[in-house]
């Protein structure tokens, strides 16, 4: 199955964005974004703390719709979801 | 007008939109860069997620405050000091209504609409940090 992974503000700066990924049914969205994120050890730590959970301040959506933090370690993501992680805002 | 766009827009004309019949009171916020050692300003938004999101706020606004008629226009892209960021023109039967769903706008998009802003400063660049931290905003999607 394939997943889009979109980052934004520093998060981009640091991996990229609009990342085609391909992996089994079953992959667990935190797993799908840990992958990603280890190509690159400050976009890693910029989302994740030392025990490999997102940082309290990371917003995860899922195709537009936010996910609650606790939500985001049970997930599992499904062929052509968007998975969008990012920063605080700060619009305005 | 619910807008994300890098192009400025004719607040003169929006203004006149916002005259809908029963009108007694038009409200414009215009955000701009601020000259805090900015060279620029370097705007970025999650589009369709963000635009969604205004299109919420200016319904829940017209709603909440009886307004008439709401224009939200974000800019994104890089911007100079002095240029709009950020347009909101509301139109009430009265000033307290204007006033307050002018307010009522540009505070729930700094709680959650997926926009960041990134100062291009003189002495090095710099995201500026959200106000609101995860959790405070109201999740409306």
């Amino acid at each position: 199955m394939t997943v889009k992974i979109r980052f934004f503000a520093r998060f981009r700066e640091l991996l990229g964005t609009d990342i085609l990924v391909e992996k089994k049914s079953g992959t667990m969205l935190a797993t799908l974004v840990k992958d990603i994120a280890l190509e690159k050890k400050e976009g890693y730590d910029a989302i994740f703390d030392a025990n490999g959970n997102f940082r309290e301040f990371v917003i995860v959506m899922r195709n537009g719709k936010r996910l609650e933090p606790a939500e985001t370690a049970t997930v599992m993501v499904a062929d052509g979801d968007e998975i969008a992680v990012f920063p605080p805002v700060a619009g305005g | 007008m619910i807008a994300i766009q890098h192009e400025d827009v004719d607040i003169g004309r929006l203004i006149e939109e916002a005259k809908q019949p029963g009108t007694g009171a038009v409200v414009v916020f215009d955000g701009v860069v601020r000259d805090d050692d900015v060279r620029e300003m370097e705007l970025e938004a999650y589009e369709e997620v963000a635009l969604r999101e205004l299109e919420k706020i200016a319904e829940e606004a017209k709603k909440l405050h009886t307004l008439l008629h709401v224009d939200i226009v974000h800019r994104i892209g890089r911007l100079s000091v002095g240029e709009n960021i950020l347009i909101i023109v509301v139109s009430a039967g009265h000033r307290p209504q204007a006033y307050a769903g002018s307010r009522y706008i540009i505070e729930e998009i700094k709680k959650g609409v997926p926009i960041w802003k990134k100062e291009l400063r003189k002495d090095g660049d710099r995201w500026v940090p959200g106000e609101h931290p995860h959790g405070s905003g109201k999740p409306r999607s």
